[in-house]
């Protein structure tokens, strides 16, 4: 039982994410990324339709343009890259007491925005969507009526926050220390021996 | 003639493993059985998969979402859990019942905090008042304590703190930045912050290798650095030639004698279907606090109308848990903007705040005995905290990467005393799929559990001032009770035969060849966890089986 070295763990990890990723047909970005990054570059994974098991393809849209207004692409990858409406879609798809809450909020969106633009939501300029989104996503915005919309906002960035986070792009964007796999020896010492009340440290990240 | 074994051990988690490594080792012939399948640890453990590497990212099937506890009953370990037999709850009342059915138990996947229970525990009914006295000392159950601590390795510092023993530690786990913090403002009004005693290996201990720090504990240690019957004593248990270990053996009833006494146990084999009888001289129960209690209540005969060893009616009685629920929770600004750093590496409690109320006479709180706090945060696997943050946008993406060692959250361990209300019967009517009458569960809350709570957010709101915290606040419920796995109490010890099940070497009053090795036999709630103490007084109870082998008493 002794002597497992990170070699043999290393294998045993291997294994595993292989025979995990063989069980995820159809999921194209979210598949890619789960993987290992390719040595050439984020932007060169093949370029395959999603086929949404939940969404109608217009609903899918929507559910598309919502997570990457969420978490943009900014200066680091954002929701888009990280294939975050697949794996909503696939959530949706198997949670019965979920699917109407997502029908209904995509719903409510395309009726608020036909109300003052007469198109869906997916189909009104960038500015326009962030605008509606803005009334429900900030208290001091928020008005009288929306309360359905709200309730959707929050739940499609609820999910929107699930899926980035936990992809290997939402690891990198927080450093998130999981990335690594393991530690020679205990790594949890605070280093900061001269201000352990931590009163004295300047940030070096925004 | 059947076969008639020296010993039944009836579950392989903490205290059934203990009992099969020790009974095996002393020469004993042991037979075990298991309600599920043997766990492998490369085939049923995390094995340093990450969310993204997991179809539905660590949050699992939402089409099972309702068949699942959550904690240890996780997507990876989901199978190992117990979802076919169901039990009950009895109206007004709350229960959730977590039972890990893979060999070893829940205690593949626990949470290693192993605080030794001391004097004030065990002489609560002297001090306050209330309820009993345990029938043994700190000083008689130290020694078995170090047994344990010395095979399993547990890492802490040496304390000081009567309330809180301490034991025979490797070095304990380093200071995270927001301990520091925390700890500052604890010390400010004199509570305590100190190492927790975390049943983890800082350093290589007895063959099994030091923790390598992957933060994957809580679905199974691929290297076995921390104490699991998979890893420790069913091995260990296994080496000696002594042992017999049948998978897919769920226990029925325990058989009686024409003297009442324990014959054997009737087990359900789940791959047949078929119901087997096995023989021994003596059977010990380990199947987990509530099923050891269940199996006893369904082992009716003409000697036992109510249940084996039932002549004091308090069997299933007594039944307490600890009231999980959050004290506080938010963020620490001093941190924000800080690199990421592995807090969550060792994926444990690494610090807690031990019972430090009404330690002396008179009593200082309102509440009766006391309850302890684990204290989270810092850099965790998902940033549950920006769905606290309003908006949306780039500037919400680079505030929740701001915040991200920030997050500080406090957890109250309170014991709930014993009560009348609270208890475990058989279901009159529902029976599982093998046709066996059902467990029911009868549990509320008491007020005094719930005063602690009231108590540990003022505490924690104060902690989080002084450390120049945002406090989020604290829950607004509790857990529902049977979340924290603690619960103990429906075969519990004592040394008069009309009020206790058990005895002070946990075989019991009516039926001297029957043993309880689990969580079911303390008699009172403590504010420490478990686990550390069924190894230990399991242990106890192998010396006086042993010795009674020797006796000749069991024939």
């Amino acid at each position: 039982m002794a002597g497992q070295g990170p070699e043999r763990r290393e294998i045993l990890r291997i294994l595993s994410l292989a025979s995990a990723a063989a069980e995820f047909p159809g999921l194209t970005k979210w598949a890619f990324a789960f993987d290992d990054p390719p040595k050439n570059g984020l932007a060169q994974g093949p370029k395959k339709t999603y086929k949404p098991q939940f969404f109608t393809t217009e609903e899918y849209e929507t559910a598309e343009i919502l997570c990457d207004l969420i978490i943009p692409s900014d200066e680091t990858p954002g929701a888009r890259e990280a294939g975050v409406s697949e794996f909503i879609d696939l959530m949706a798809s198997r949670d019965a007491e979920i699917q109407p809450k997502f029908r209904s909020g995509i719903s409510w969106l395309d009726a608020r925005s036909q109300a003052s633009r007469q198109k869906p939501f997916r189909a009104v300029s960038k500015e326009e969507q962030t605008g509606i989104l803005e009334h429900l996503a900030y208290r001091e915005k928020h008005r009288p009526g929306e309360e359905q919309g709200r309730a959707f906002f929050n739940l499609i960035r609820e999910y929107t926050l699930m899926g980035f986070y936990t992809s290997r792009i939402g690891f990198a964007e927080l450093d998130n220390p999981s990335l690594r796999q393991f530690y020679e020896k205990d790594p949890l010492g605070c280093t900061h021996v001269n201000d352990r009340e931590h009163k004295h440290l300047s940030p070096i990240r925004q | 003639m059947a076969k008639v074994y020296d010993v039944i051990v009836v579950g392989t988690g903490a205290g059934g493993s203990t009992v099969m490594k020790t009974l095996c080792e002393a020469g004993l012939n042991v037979v075990a059985l298991n309600s599920g399948p043997r766990v492998i640890p490369s085939m049923h453990y995390g094995n340093h998969r990450r969310r993204f590497e997991l179809q539905y990212r660590g949050f699992g099937d939402p089409k099972t979402k309702n068949q699942r506890h959550g904690g240890c009953d996780s997507e990876i370990t989901t199978d190992l859990f117990e979802h076919e037999i169901r039990y009950t709850v009895a109206p007004g009342g709350q229960w959730v019942w977590t039972r890990c059915k893979g060999t070893g138990g829940k205690a593949n996947f626990w949470g290693r905090s192993s605080a030794r229970f001391g004097d004030i525990d065990f002489k609560g009914a002297s001090r306050d008042g209330h309820d009993v006295d345990w029938p043994i000392t700190s000083e008689e159950i130290s020694p078995y304590y170090s047994r344990i601590e010395r095979m399993v390795g547990v890492s802490s510092t040496v304390q000081n703190r009567p309330s809180n023993p301490d034991g025979d530690y490797l070095p304990a786990f380093g200071h995270r930045c927001m301990d520091w913090i925390v700890k500052s403002a604890c010390d400010e009004i004199g509570v305590p912050y100190l190492p927790d005693r975390i049943a983890q290996l800082t350093v290589d201990h007895n063959g099994h290798p030091a923790c390598h720090y992957c933060g994957g504990c809580r679905t199974g240690c691929d290297s076995g650095s921390f104490f699991s019957p998979t890893w420790y004593f069913i091995p260990a248990a296994e080496k000696t030639g002594k042992l017999e270990l049948r998978t897919d053996a769920h226990v029925k009833n325990v058989i009686v004698r024409e003297d009442g006494q324990a014959a054997g146990v009737s087990y359900i084999d789940r791959a047949t279907r078929k119901e087997v009888e096995v023989y021994a001289k003596v059977v010990v129960l380990a199947g987990s606090c509530c099923e050891t209690a269940k199996i006893m209540l369904n082992s009716k005969s003409r000697h036992w109308p109510t249940g084996i060893a039932n002549s004091s009616g308090q069997l299933g009685r007594n039944l307490v848990d600890h009231l999980y629920a959050s004290a506080a929770h938010g963020i620490l600004p001093r941190l924000a903007g800080q690199p990421s750093r592995p807090d969550n590496a060792s994926s444990s409690t690494v610090c807690w705040m031990p019972r430090w109320q009404n330690l002396k006479n008179p009593f200082e709180e309102e509440f009766i005995r006391g309850y302890s706090v684990y204290v989270g945060g810092g850099c965790q696997e998902y940033p549950s905290y920006a769905s606290h943050f309003e908006g949306f946008g780039s500037e919400y993406k680079r505030k929740i990467r701001k915040y991200y060692p920030t997050p500080v959250s406090f957890g109250i361990q309170a014991p709930s005393l014993v009560s009348e209300k609270n208890y475990i019967d058989i279901d009159p009517v529902v029976k599982d799929i093998f046709g066996i009458p059902v467990a029911r569960f009868h549990y509320q809350w008491g007020p005094n559990e719930l005063k602690m709570w009231e108590h540990a957010k003022e505490v924690c709101a104060d902690i989080l001032r002084r450390a120049d915290g945002e406090n989020w606040g604290a829950g607004a419920k509790p857990q529902p009770p049977g979340h924290s796995l603690h619960e103990t109490g429906p075969c519990r010890f004592g040394n008069d035969p009309k009020k206790f099940v058990t005895n002070r070497w946990s075989a019991c009053h009516d039926v001297p060849n029957l043993y309880v090795a689990d969580a079911s036999m303390f008699p009172t709630p403590t504010d420490k966890t478990t686990t550390i103490s069924i190894l230990a007084f399991a242990l106890r109870s192998c010396d006086h089986i042993i010795e009674g082998f020797r006796q000749g008493s069991f024939g």
